[in-house]
């Protein structure tokens, strides 16, 4: 089919890959690709398109890597954007990727396309695993019978590559006919009625009929919702009481018996083209024994705990000399520049502005780099090996409390890392009060940024409790996340469920290119955030430190200092009533970690001048309850738009960013003056 | 009965899933069709994991209860 091919040059083939979640997609695409690819957004959803390209003798690829889905059901935004794509996307050829050793669900999406009319080549990916179950496929057979051509491939190891490619090439323009699978007398005479009811309306041709026909059947939505657009509702209301009317009178719903002719035909298919050894034992495998440990009653959770310290503590131990290096950079850099300008006679101003504010702003971000990098790296890892749902799995009954599900809990680990990548990893969630309910308490999960303000502090406030100090603000952001998830769920969505099932994929070995390019994604987005949105505040922030014209650079006469004026009395209740520690919060808006860039420059102070003015400026307590301020306050801006994009709701966004502030300063509040109480203010 | 009252180590085979669109919907996708073997490899108090052909699969209790199974005749 793929009607919508649009011209492109001889050489040119435009292809995408589909297929189930854990069938080898991702290690395909990067396989295809190499490092040639980069990460967009669908249109209006902030969905990730993957696009990349490849060569194959004189033809140039490009590839799109759709988001994994099971069927055509779309039951989320995931799910939406691939079907939407197949249906109506712009290409040459789908590959299909399949696992082999898991044919019988993974054909389910494959007839699905082939009925639809999608030209595709089917991959046999995971080939060695299916061979070492002592699986055999007949290809022919299988190609025979589907109707398409059939390549067998390990993604992970670059077998068969070479032979996709060559097939994808000499299928570029064909166009085969959709496979038509015997739905039983009563179906077909029905699928026969409508689709001569389809034509007198004049029902688009651009998408295949009898597929339209067998979704209405099935009472599809969004094939009704197509229905009604292209014939008008009161044709569409015709077929669709047809369709009712011959339900009633039939034995079962029409959408189970579709579904079970299907899966008749991929038993067929298999029982013809499949030899495997008699199942019945159903031998207990490796993943299945490591599994009695990982997601045992008792033990589940401490080795959960155990993985996520490990976590921190690898994240931490080989980031914090990292980003020592690169600090000494920076500030070398910054000394050097500034007296070279200041040898070249450039005006101090200038000279101020590129020193303080470029270099020692966007190197105060910069800084993070490793910590980011470490903990992205794991994440990979987690996810690679199969881990990440197992810890869904395990945190399911602390989750259920909350009245969310296990599946909610990898958006909270990926939050800190960073809340914007967090927030987008609510989109596999399918129930809308699961996702709202995540994004509304993601920010509660302190991202990398906020780190840097924690270790200033607790550096200069509780030199010999420094660690606990960071530790205690991460639980207390945990703990928050809690209790807010249980009132949002009290208050907002009473009596709404949500569904819970996963897959467990089998346990592997993680490929060190798939988690690395994994990384690169999260890391380069970080760096471009930093090169832009940050760069831009620290511009913002240096302009108005010198403004009006001939004040001193950052004092309490500077437009920074009197608005920070303005605002201090309203967290003089919290301990830090200063201009200062105002302004340096409006600023943390902006990026967290711009927190310590901003008092850095109102307390006119290098990096090791910072620590001296903390002491002076703030008693320990004060130092505690503001901190505990900037962990739970209003989120940055990118993370705002984030959830701006993925609840597509202005009313989400400002509940979130209004709600934390709230929270922040009575926690803060309860802090400072329970301190007071207790003598702790000394 | 269904599926959630199996005990670890028993299999059944699925008669049939009752519930809306959705709840069909998606455990179809994940091969939960009627016919076919599904042994409980744990239920303990959360969620239960299952195999059903090669694949496993978490479900939460709820999802458990609409999936309806017959401790006789498999057909495959």
């Amino acid at each position: 089919m793929a009607l919508n091919k649009s011209k492109r040059k001889n050489n040119e083939v435009k292809i995408a890959l589909a297929g189930n979640p854990n069938s080898g997609k991702t290690t395909m695409f990067n396989e295809l690709t190499g490092s040639r690819q980069h990460v967009g957004n669908w249109p209006g959803v902030t969905v990730e398109k993957k696009m990349g390209r490849a060569s194959y003798q004189n033809y140039s690829l490009e590839v799109i890597d759709l988001p994994g889905t099971y069927s055509l059901g779309a039951y989320s935004d995931d799910e939406v954007v691939a079907r939407d794509f197949l249906t109506t996307g712009d290409y040459d050829v789908v590959l299909n990727i399949i696992n082999s050793s898991n044919l019988d669900r993974n054909l389910y999406f494959t007839v699905q396309l082939l009925e639809m009319g999608v030209d595709l080549i089917a991959v046999l990916n995971m080939a060695d695993e299916a061979e070492k179950k002592g699986i055999k496929i007949n290809k022919n057979k299988l190609a025979k019978m589907l109707g398409t051509s059939v390549v067998e491939t390990v993604a992970s190891r670059g077998r068969g590559i070479d032979k996709l490619l060559k097939e994808t090439v000499q299928n570029r323009d064909l166009s085969e006919a959709a496979l038509k699978i015997d739905y039983g007398r009563e179906i077909e005479d029905l699928i026969s009625e409508v689709l001569s009811m389809l034509r007198e309306f004049n029902f688009t041709d651009q998408i295949n009929q009898r597929w339209a026909a067998v979704k209405l059947i099935e009472h599809d939505p969004e094939a009704v919702k197509l229905l009604e657009r292209e014939v008008g509702a009161s044709k569409a209301k015709k077929i669709k009481s047809l369709i009712a009317g011959r339900e009633l009178k039939a034995e079962d719903d029409f959408d189970n018996i579709i579904i079970d002719k299907k899966y008749e035909f991929i038993n067929q298919v298999i029982a013809e083209s499949v030899s495997r050894p008699a199942f019945d034992q159903e031998p207990e495998n490796i993943s299945d024994k490591i599994d009695k440990v990982i997601t045992n009653k008792y033990l589940g959770i401490p080795i959960f705990m155990v993985v996520m310290w490990s976590i921190f503590k690898f994240t931490f131990t080989l980031g914090d000399p990292l980003i020592g290096y690169i600090e000494t950079f920076f500030e070398a850099a910054g000394g050097w520049i500034g007296s070279l300008l200041a040898g070249a006679g450039v005006s101090p101003l200038i000279s101020s502005f590129i020193t303080d504010g470029i270099i020692g702003g966007v190197g105060s971000v910069l800084v993070f780099i490793p910590n980011i990098f470490l903990l992205f790296l794991a994440i990979g890892i987690l996810e690679d090996s199969g881990y990440m749902s197992r810890a869904a799995y395990v945190m399911d009954k602390v989750m259920s409390k909350l009245g969310l599900h296990g599946k909610s809990f990898i958006p909270m680990i990926v939050g800190f890392g960073c809340n914007v990548p967090g927030v987008m990893a609510t989109r596999t969630l399918d129930s809308k009060r699961d996702r709202i309910i995540s994004i509304l308490i993601n920010p509660l999960m302190s991202c990398s940024a906020r780190l840097p303000v924690y270790v200033v502090f607790a550096g200069a406030l509780f030199p010999n409790h420094a660690g606990t100090v960071v530790f205690s603000l991460y639980a207390l952001g945990i703990v928050m996340a809690v209790i807010m998830a249980g009132v949002f769920n009290k208050i907002l969505f009473k009596g709404e469920r949500s569904h819970f099932v996963m897959e467990l994929p089998p346990y592997r070995i993680p490929t060190l290119k798939g988690v690395f390019i994994h990384m690169w994604e999260k890391v380069g987005a970080f760096i471009k955030k930093a090169g832009t949105i940050i760069f831009s505040v620290v511009v913002l922030i240096w302009v108005l430190a010198n403004l009006p014209l001939g004040v001193e650079y950052a004092s309490a006469e500077s437009l920074i200092g009197q608005f920070g004026q303005l605002i201090a009395p309203l967290f003089k209740p919290l301990g830090f009533g200063s201009w200062q520690a105002a302004s340096s919060l409006v600023f943390g808006i902006l990026a967290k970690e711009v927190v310590v860039g901003t008092l850095g420059v109102v307390y006119a102070a290098g990096e090791g001048g910072l620590r001296a003015a903390l002491t002076t400026n703030f008693s320990p307590l004060a130092a505690y309850s503001f901190l505990t301020m900037v962990l739970l306050y209003t989120p940055c801006i990118a993370t705002l738009g984030a959830i701006k994009s993925e609840t597509q709701s202005w009313k989400w966004t400002l509940v979130t960013a209004s709600y934390l502030f709230v929270l922040a300063w009575i926690v803060a509040f309860v802090v400072y003056q329970g301190g007071m109480l207790i003598g702790l203010g000394a | 009965m269904p599926l959630a009252m199996l005990r670890v180590g028993e299999t059944a085979c699925i008669k049939e899933i009752v519930g809306g669109r959705t709840v069909k919907g998606k455990l179809t996708d994940l091969g939960f069709v009627s016919g076919k073997k599904i042994k409980i490899h744990r239920s303990s108090g959360g969620p239960l994991i299952v195999a059903i052909g090669d694949n496993r699969v978490a479900l939460g209790r709820g999802m458990a209860h609409k999936v309806i199974v017959d401790k006789e005749g498999c057909e495959n």
